[in-house]
């Protein structure tokens, strides 16, 4: 048994290590996109001076719930600022809207797919519970070894952590249909994409956005984890923290996580009762 | 209005549900086995046996069952939302189990609107929106389909009301638009599954008096699936009886309140009012008959009405001369007399038996 054990531990490590050395150049596409795109949502957040992105998002916040959360936004923005963490507090939402990005683009068709084959659901669903049972920063060990040190890694991590509701929602708003509605479909002589783009996929509309708000939520607990692997942002301001036992600053940047998720949260909440 | 020209025919039509269908039908096509033995031998239900009947142009078919009794798989056989076990169910001279997809879905789209218990208003769209659903899975330009759809909701009486959700409307309104939607394609036939249960007793009757006018109007047909004989009796030119998915009786209000098939069909026509629904011609007597009984009376000095004449109004016609006979005259001239005697016996809806002994 042992001899067995080990010699899986042998196979896995060769194959990680035989992967570095033949697929890098795979690896080092996919580091190069994924970097891409982050460097780029990032750019977009600093574009503006940090001021003007607090008065966007209060506005935002206004229009989709309440005068006072937007106040507040605004504000609890301003602070993350006066503490002295709005390059890190971008950059951890740059890491959450390119890591959701992904997952979503990837979760929502696989989701609906599965929606409609319940095979595809079957053989989705272990996966999916495997995904969700082990500790998520497991994914960074092979993610490191692949793409080395830094947002991609991180990327890579949260994607996979973030699908999973997504994928789980969308199935279940598409199977979810009501019987009579199938059967109007039917009766009114609807042919199948019809009877998906004209019923299925409105009906699952509030449960696709439920998903993604627990996706970016998953996003969220992921990207601040993978500071570890040097993601950069507040993750990584708390992990630096920690191993110098700097308290106070460990707790201004929980106070900016704080900020950002509520923040996400209500507003993408928002936006899925308004669907 | 009505003609002969069938637009349904359901010919020996079979449903059975089960893991086992397929051999449970082999065995009744075969051996001919009942229901009981079905279920004992292969666990299947029949949810409907032996059903024949045909719809024809300009009529209003309702057919009338309790809960169980196989009329709404029934009627799911008619547009082949479920598909027969057995037999053949013909829609316009076409046989709908010979159709590929596009050819049912067309003649679905084109032929036969349904409207639902349920309803089934889209409650992301706006009643007009609602309303021109048929049009639009037919690819109809959204002009063209919401001047149908207003045409429609206008019938309805809903006009006022096309920019509304579903949501804003009460029952008795979201089932206007559900019928609004079938007619908004412009379909011969339309199927009714207990359309109106749901809605309270007097916006019922309202809805029913409508759906009639509305249907022989347009002349339409329809088939109108209720578990209340009173709605049928309202609604139907004729009526089907299920019991167990079985058709028990068919005919117009007058032949089954008069002649139940079975005690299961008298218990329930027991408590309908004949007053409007019995005519003359069912209850009156041979001329020679009353010359028998009643010697020496002449028959012109009795009033006289139409075979057609309810029981309602031959009462009002013997109160109202002091005679206790009606001659029942057509344009051939006397064809029957009406006692006090028949009208009692009419209004509990039985047959004269000693005119028949």
């Amino acid at each position: 048994m042992e001899s067995f054990v080990s010699t899986f531990d042998t196979v896995v490590d060769d194959a990680l290590f035989w992967l570095t050395d033949h697929a890098a150049f795979v690896f080092d596409g996919i580091r190069a996109v994924l970097e891409g795109l982050y460097d780029a949502v990032l750019w977009l957040l600093m574009l503006p001076p940090f001021w003007a992105v607090a008065i966007v998002a209060g506005l935002i916040g206004w229009r989709a719930l309440s005068l006072g959360f937007g106040i507040g936004g605004a504000v609890a923005l301003l602070a993350c600022a006066a503490m002295g963490l709005w390059a890190e507090t971008m950059q951890t939402l740059a890491l959450v809207v390119a890591a959701s990005v992904i997952a979503l683009a990837i979760s929502v068709p696989l989701g609906v797919l599965a929606g409609l084959m319940p095979r595809l659901d079957r053989a989705l669903t272990p996966a999916l519970d495997l995904i969700q049972t082990l500790p998520p920063y497991i994914y960074l060990l092979p993610a490191i070894a692949l793409m080395g040190f830094g947002p991609a890694t991180a990327l890579v991590a949260t994607v996979i952590v973030a699908m999973p509701p997504a994928i789980r929602l969308t199935s279940l708003g598409i199977r979810q249909t009501p019987h009579e509605f199938i059967e109007l479909g039917h009766a009114t002589g609807a042919s199948s994409s019809q009877m998906f783009w004209k019923i299925r996929l409105p009906f699952a509309v509030p449960s696709i956005m439920a998903g993604i708000n627990q996706s970016l939520m998953m996003a969220f607990g992921m990207v601040v984890i993978a500071g570890i692997v040097g993601s950069g942002g507040l993750g990584e301001t708390i992990y630096g923290a920690i191993r110098t036992l700097d308290i106070a600053t460990s707790i201004n940047a929980s106070i900016a996580i704080v900020v950002l998720t509520m923040l996400l949260d209500r507003l993408t909440q928002a936006a899925a009762r308004r669907s | 209005m009505e003609s002969t020209e069938v637009l349904i025919d359901c010919q020996s039509v079979w449903k059975v549900f089960g893991d086992r269908s397929r051999e449970a039908i082999r065995s009744i096509a075969e051996r001919g086995l009942t229901k009981r033995e079905i279920l004992q031998q292969y666990n299947c239900v029949v949810g409907v046996s032996d059903a024949t009947l045909q719809v024809r142009r300009g009529e209003i078919f309702c057919i009338m069952g309790l809960s169980g009794s196989g009329k709404s798989t029934l009627i799911r056989l008619l547009n082949r939302l479920i598909e027969p076990s057995l037999g053949t169910v013909t829609v316009k001279g076409r046989d709908l189990s010979r159709l590929d997809a596009a050819a049912l879905r067309e003649t679905r789209a084109r032929h036969i609107g349904m409207v639902f218990q349920s309803v089934a208003l889209l409650p992301q769209r706006t009643v007009l929106e609602n309303a021109a659903f048929g049009l639009e899975v037919q690819g109809v330009p959204r002009d063209d389909r919401n001047r149908a759809a207003e045409a429609a909701l206008a019938k309805v009486g809903l006009s006022d009301w096309k920019t509304r959700y579903p949501r804003e409307l009460s029952g008795g309104m979201q089932q206007r638009v559900g019928l609004a939607r079938a007619l908004t394609a412009d379909p011969e036939i339309i199927l009714m599954d207990e359309p109106f249960s749901a809605l309270d007793p007097l916006i019922r009757r309202q809805l029913q008096d409508e759906f009639r006018q509305l249907t022989k109007d347009l002349g339409k047909s329809a088939v109108f699936i209720t578990h209340d004989l009173d709605e049928a009796i309202r609604i139907g030119d004729r009526i089907a009886i299920m019991k167990d998915g079985v058709i028990i009786q068919e005919g117009t209000a007058e032949q089954i309140v008069m002649n139940p098939a079975d005690q299961y069909v008298a218990d329930f026509v027991a408590g309908i009012s004949r007053l409007h629904l019995v005519k003359a011609h069912s209850v009156m007597m041979p001329v020679d008959q009353w010359r028998f009984q009643a010697p020496g009376l002449s028959l012109d000095g009795l009033p006289r009405c139409s075979p057609e004449a309810d029981i309602d109004e031959l009462i009002g016609t013997i109160t109202g001369s002091g005679s206790d006979a009606i001659a029942i005259a057509d344009a051939t001239g006397i064809v029957g007399v009406v006692t006090t005697r028949n009208l009692l016996l009419g209004v509990r809806g039985e047959p004269d038996a000693r005119a028949a002994a």
